[in-house]
């Protein structure tokens, strides 16, 4: 509660000084922890719209952008009698997570030159396909798309319409949710003022997802000492076999 | 509640889980099965990923076949000798499988291999007990006293080389036909994520000629060892032993296996084998279901490691 206030009053010092129109913006919590229990998290921006007589008549668009991760994408194929994944494509250089969230439709806020250019859908990142195969030219876009839309079907690739409050005067707040399978890492959190179709001012922060805990323990010792990791897997399991042997024994 | 699964990377609800580890514990203690093989497909389903429910499974099957052969142990019916020869295959078959399943989840094509191994060997271990149990539920009592099988050791066994006297088993074989029995069983353990009584015993008993009495007992000790050098090669060579989700199963799972012997005492033995094959079809069935119709979506999207 003391850092929500400090970032609001740091917000309010910065929009009387500047006189430029613009956007601040602060997240009440810079950092999300993946522990044990996690099932995803609620992200709290707050922000301040900045030399404007009129503050609630401009548009807002927030991008939260997760780490560069590579992804898989394989088409499933009929071979005969069963189902199996076609060949391996990577994709590289892809964000993550990316959800974007808009005060009204994006199509409504921003021309299509301006979406593209701040990257405001999905549909317009770049990122790379390797293929393993080259497919047919005519294919060419279809694991882009296939790409896109599996990650929203699994929750990663959002946007949507909402979350974003103004509050009293030039204050408003974007509630966000990051997903249970949220990567972790460090995330980008930008928000674009828009009026009249103009972009009139931009600001960003940046976002630390990180394991904690117990959770990031077994992780780091799995990943780093696998050999060792399996040893004590065998020997817990072995523990827990023989008390069980105990518990019941007539 | 939801509990994250940190080498799943995924929340599970614990509580599902537990549940899902006693319900599969009380089939294995009704029928006197692990259990793996019910386990895995069931993990799948559920929502873990492939590779990660087979290393998790043989973590789990360390436990449950530990608490399983401290009986066999006090009634001193393990033949420790013959064990030693199917673990010392079960090793090299271990190593083979976990090659292969690396191999293939490199090439993307690891849940096909786990789903049709799973068909083939469940469908022809299925068909098989059906068919017997139903012809000794035809069976009239006279017939079973003439049925009353003479057990002797197999001749050609005996003229391999390094032919030995194994004295719990009562047999005169070489080591040859036990190990590569166990090099087989441990490649399937190490790729089904199981821990492979299901074609141990029948093996031991048909194949070997090994009396009924220390099947089960040394299948547990093989199955210990096996699973173990698993785990330990899932966990080196690929990641996928997930600690957390195998010791809520193991916690649902002894207990279910408790419940399920007193449950299975009830039934007749005939009866709990025809069950028993009735279920292995039923899982058989539902993964050939799910290789043969078109998947929900077209395309498959995972996140690289």
């Amino acid at each position: 509660m003391m850092r929500l206030l400090l970032s609001l009053a740091a917000l309010l010092v910065s929009a009387t000084e500047v006189s430029a129109q613009g956007v601040e913006i602060a997240l009440t919590e810079d950092r999300v922890a993946v522990d044990t229990g996690f099932a995803g998290a609620r992200l709290t921006l707050f922000g301040a719209v900045t030399g404007l007589e009129n503050p609630s008549s401009v548009d807002i668009i927030s991008v939260i952008r997760g780490p560069g991760a590579r992804f898989t994408v394989r088409q499933m194929k009929k071979s005969s009698l069963i189902w199996t994944p076609g060949p391996t494509h990577t994709i590289e250089n892809a964000p993550g997570l990316y959800i974007t969230q808009a005060n009204r439709p994006v199509d409504d806020i921003a021309p299509l030159p301006a979406q593209a250019e701040y990257r405001l859908d999905a549909e317009y990142l770049d990122v790379d396909i390797i293929h393993r195969e080259n497919p047919p030219a005519a294919e060419a876009g279809l694991f882009r798309s296939a790409f896109l839309s599996e990650a929203e079907a699994l929750g990663l690739y959002r946007s949507r319409v909402g979350g974003i409050s103004f509050k009293k005067g030039s204050l408003f707040t974007i509630n966000a949710r990051l997903p249970a399978n949220t990567p972790v890492g460090e995330y980008d959190v930008a928000v674009y003022l828009f009026r009249n179709g103009l972009l009139i001012g931009s600001d960003s922060a940046t976002l630390r997802v990180n394991r904690v805990g117990l959770e990031r323990r077994i992780y780091d010792f799995a990943h780093q000492r696998p050999v060792s990791y399996g040893f004590f897997c065998v020997a817990l399991s072995l523990i827990a076999g023989w008390l069980a042997s105990l518990a019941f024994r007539k | 509640m939801q509990l994250y699964l940190p080498i799943a990377e995924m929340p599970v609800d614990p509580f599902v889980v537990i549940t899902m580890g006693a319900a599969v514990g009380f089939l294995s203690g009704m029928f006197g099965v692990g259990g793996g093989f019910l386990m895995t497909p069931l993990l799948i389903f559920y929502g873990i990923p492939p590779a990660v429910a087979v290393g998790t499974e043989a973590s789990q099957i360390v436990a449950s076949s530990v608490s399983g052969v401290m009986a066999h142990l006090k009634r001193k019916t393990v033949d420790f000798q013959m064990g030693a020869f199917l673990v010392a295959g079960g090793a090299g078959g271990s190593v083979l499988g976990v090659f292969i399943f690396r191999a293939l989840r490199a090439s993307g094509q690891v849940e096909t291999l786990i789903s049709v191994s799973y068909v083939v060997f469940l469908g022809v271990i299925g068909g098989l007990m059906l068919w017997e149990s139903v012809r000794a539920l035809l069976r009239t009592p006279e017939d079973k006293k003439r049925r009353s099988r003479k057990r002797r050791s197999p001749a050609w066994m005996a003229s391999l080389p390094f032919a030995m006297r194994f004295r719990a088993s009562g047999l005169y074989i070489s080591p040859i036909p036990p190990m590569v029995l166990g090099f087989f069983v441990g490649m399937l353990a190490a790729i089904m994520g199981v821990g492979g009584g299901f074609v141990m015993v029948p093996a031991m008993l048909y194949i070997l000629n090994m009396p009924t009495n220390v099947v089960v007992g040394t299948s547990l000790f093989q199955i210990i060892f096996v699973t173990a050098i698993t785990t330990v090669l899932h966990a080196a060579a690929n990641q996928t032993v997930d600690i957390v989700l195998a010791l809520l199963l193991v916690s649902g799972g002894v207990i279910g296996a408790q419940l399920g012997v007193r449950a299975g005492v009830r039934l007749k033995a005939e009866h709990l084998r025809a069950l028993l094959a009735l279920l292995v079809l039923g899982v058989c069935a539902r993964l050939l279901i799910g290789l043969a119709l078109p998947p929900g979506s077209e395309f498959i999207v995972e996140t690289a490691r």
